[in-house]
């Protein structure tokens, strides 16, 4: 019997075109207890939620993707139309719901009137009709409903003034449900698209002349606002009564200035760059700190044995590695979400476009990019603002190659080792220079990717720039924050799970066979015997074996096996790249002091068959350059796979960079040798 | 014949036709760039493209290559 009602639940799907007030009114109805769901096979998501139960409808809603239109383009677009008529997991919408932006009518109305003639069982709800009585007009719900042959309801996304007009339609459409054939929903007439797009138009164009209404005609005012009012009406009228929004207009005339408009769109991205890395770092710190004290409690209170170690390093330290990132990925979607509701991203978009399209990107790309100097997994996820699908991958799959921040203890560590002791602002500049040179190659392989791009995304899509500049407004800072809080929510649940798994690869890799050392260990703080432990451990494991194993390839540029086991494990995440070197060296001690001893044991080492000096300026610059270029990060590989829906992607981004990583260093340190610097 | 492309600061056009061999020109009239619309360059950005051009009392912004094939009367 339960089963049975659970099917006929009704399935009530939100459709608009963007900025049409379509997610504020899934907000109202579903509250913030949604869940995503992808649409197989794709990347293409969708919020569903029961509709809140205090609103008395037992209906299913879905929020579908931003169209402008039934006719979709790309292939994007053509899963979200499909999914309209008929979504894989939900069925045929018994009711559609599309907000239109009755600013707007002119050009929203396109896809309400696309799909009444398509057969939907359509409630059209005008929003922001509060900004329209601003400009002193209204619109007659009744004459548009009589228009267009369909319920027209207004509803206010801010003071809720409407709703309960709407969920009254919505019950009674639901009772009525039995009159609707779903059978006699059409596919849309997609053959000569564009005359009918322009037969569509000529209809709305007669329709506005009827509904569009002066709000209080008779209403009594003073001369000087009537002056006012007259001015307005008379240019908006002249121009078949639609023309542009005036505070924005004037916003624009600074924001979109040709020189000082880019001044402060670079400010402005500048500031969104800086504070997910020092509003974000102090959190991260304290997510790192909980996960290790977490550790270490495990490692004293429990007898030491592998299964010590695999909930101790495999499962604490791994979720940590998850953890780390959620305060980059929260403080990055929370600044970029604020900034998108306000209006204020599409504009940056547009001042950016013209260089990026030079290398086969888009405009919507340099948001990713910045974000990626942060951390590549909050950037490949903002990825999804960029509607073009050979874009989109293009720059997921550039985004690696941006100096992440996880990359700047070993940049630290290196530079240390590299500069005299008194010259300490050398250091400054090089890693100046290290940003610099990222942004300079990942410029030039985006540019050689975009030559091969036919062969590597198979997406056929013709570049385009076509952007609303929407409203300026004030953000709403709630629909900002839930949003913000299912973002991180999918990263944690989407992507944690593989990086997980991935890190307990690692762990297994570096921990096995020799799990129990048999060491002298007296006299020993309980903290170096754990560090002697386990360095004796990587030694022997099987992590060192691949090390070994792949010190042919290690030494033309200058490295050894201990730097490969660093390298392999540092896979894990880049930061453990220095503790795994102070482990691979022997470096014991556990405190402050362990960089400087750190230092001084690189400064000794030697490659054990030849017995020259292992880390010298060549090899050591060899090694930073090898950071710049090379997709050592598990986390990313986890999310470029998911992003992409695919693994060819992320394999060809590891397999090029690698090898680019390794290419770059061979050059580099036998190049600085033949120059004498040794 | 003139385009919207072509169109200087705070210039209106009225526009003639949509260039229907574009591959975007059924993206731009969906954006609502139909015959007898009037249209106002509003702004450029600092690389002269795209442009802002207001249609039906929005803004799109839009390459110039695009806006080409606004053919203007």
């Amino acid at each position: 019997m339960k089963t049975n009602v659970d099917v006929q639940i009704p399935l009530i799907t939100l459709v608009g075109p963007p900025n049409s007030g379509k997610t504020t009114l899934f907000n109202i109805l579903s509250g913030k207890n949604y869940k995503t769901v992808n649409y197989p096979g794709s990347t293409v998501e969708y919020y569903t939620s029961r509709i809140l139960s205090r609103y008395n409808i037992n209906a299913e809603l879905l929020d579908s993707p931003g169209i402008v239109s039934l006719i979709p383009e790309s292939p994007d677009e053509k899963v979200a139309v499909d999914s309209l008529y008929s979504h894989p997991k939900l069925g045929v919408p018994d009711i559609l719901l599309t907000t239109v932006d009755s600013c707007q009518l002119s050009r929203h109305l396109l896809l309400p009137k696309q799909l009444i003639s398509a057969g939907f069982n359509v409630i059209v709800v005008l929003t922001m009709t509060d900004i329209l009585a601003k400009r002193g007009k209204k619109v007659s719900e009744s004459k548009l409903s009589k228009e267009l042959n369909c319920d027209v309801v207004i509803v206010n996304g801010r003071s809720k003034k409407g709703l309960e007009n709407l969920l009254e339609i919505i019950n009674s459409k639901i009772d009525r449900l039995n009159e609707f054939d779903k059978n006699k929903i059409t596919a849309y007439n997609s053959g000569e698209n564009n005359k009918t797009s322009l037969g569509i138009f000529y209809e709305i164009e007669e329709i506005l002349k009827k509904v569009y209404e002066p709000l209080n005609p008779d209403k009594k005012i003073d001369l000087v606002s009537a002056n006012k009012e007259l001015k307005v009406l008379k240019e908006e009228f002249s121009n078949d009564g639609f023309s542009p929004d005036e505070l924005t207009l004037k916003i624009d005339r600074i924001l979109l200035h040709r020189f000082w408009g880019f001044v402060i769109f670079l400010l402005v991205m500048g500031l969104t760059f800086t504070s997910i890395f020092w509003l974000a770092r102090p959190l991260m710190i304290l997510v790192d700190e909980l996960f290790t004290d977490l550790n270490s409690l495990v490692v004293q209170n429990f007898k030491p044995g592998w299964f010590t170690y695999l909930v101790s390093d495999g499962i604490i330290s791994g979720t940590g590695s998850v953890l780390v990132f959620v305060p980059q990925i929260f403080i990055l979607f929370l600044v970029l979400g604020l900034l998108e509701d306000s209006g204020y991203l599409a504009r940056g978009a547009m001042l950016i476009d013209k260089p990026l399209s030079k290398i086969g990107l888009n405009g919507r790309s340099f948001v990713p990019m910045i974000s990626g100097y942060a951390c590549a997994i909050p950037a490949i996820i903002a990825a999804r603002t960029i509607p073009n699908r050979k874009e989109r991958l293009l720059t997921i799959f550039i985004i690696p190659l941006m100096s992440c921040s996880a990359r700047l203890p070993v940049y630290a560590l290196l530079i240390a080792y590299l500069i005299p002791k008194d010259k300490s602002w050398l250091g400054g500049i090089i890693l100046g220079g290290i940003y610099l040179f990222s942004i300079l190659t990942s410029v030039v392989v985006a540019f050689v990717i975009n030559k091969f791009r036919k062969k590597i995304f198979t997406a056929e899509e013709s570049s385009s720039f076509i952007l609303e500049l929407p409203t300026y407004k004030l953000p709403k800072l709630s629909s900002v924050i839930s949003h913000t809080y299912n973002s991180s929510k999918q990263y944690i649940f989407r992507a944690g799970p593989i990086i997980l798994g991935f890190s307990l690869v690692l762990w297994f890799l570096t921990y096995f066979p020799h799990i129990s050392p048999q060491i002298e260990t007296n006299g020993m703080s309980l903290g170096q015997k754990q560090n002697v432990e386990r360095s004796e451990r990587l030694e022997k494991s099987y992590a060192a074996d691949l090390g070994k194993f792949i010190e042919p390839i290690m030494l033309p540029i200058g490295m050894d096996w201990r730097i490969g086991v660093s390298l392999i494990s540092a896979f894990a995440a880049r930061e453990v790249f220095v503790s795994s070197l102070a482990l691979t060296f022997k470096v014991t001690t556990d405190d402050d002091q362990s960089q400087n001893t750190l230092l001084n044991s690189l400064r000794e080492a030697k490659i054990q068959s030849t017995g020259e000096k292992l880390f010298t300026t060549a090899t050591t610059a060899g090694l930073i350059v090898f950071f710049i270029f090379a997709l050592q990060c598990l986390s990313t590989v986890a999310v470029s796979r998911k992003e992409t829906g695919g693994w060819k992607i992320p394999i060809l981004q590891v397999l090029i960079f690698t090898s680019l990583a390794y290419i770059m260093t061979f050059i580099t340190v036998n190049g600085l040798r033949f120059f004498g610097v040794q | 014949m003139r385009t919207a492309a072509e169109l200087n600061y705070g210039e209106i056009g009225i526009i003639s036709e949509i260039d229907s061999s574009h591959p975007s020109s059924k993206r731009i009239i969906e954006h609502g760039f139909t015959p007898g619309q009037t249209i106002e360059l509003i702004n450029k950005s600092i690389f002269n493209d795209p442009i802002a051009v207001s249609v039906r009392g929005t803004l799109i912004a839009i390459r110039k290559c695009e806006a080409g094939c606004i053919k203007l009367k």
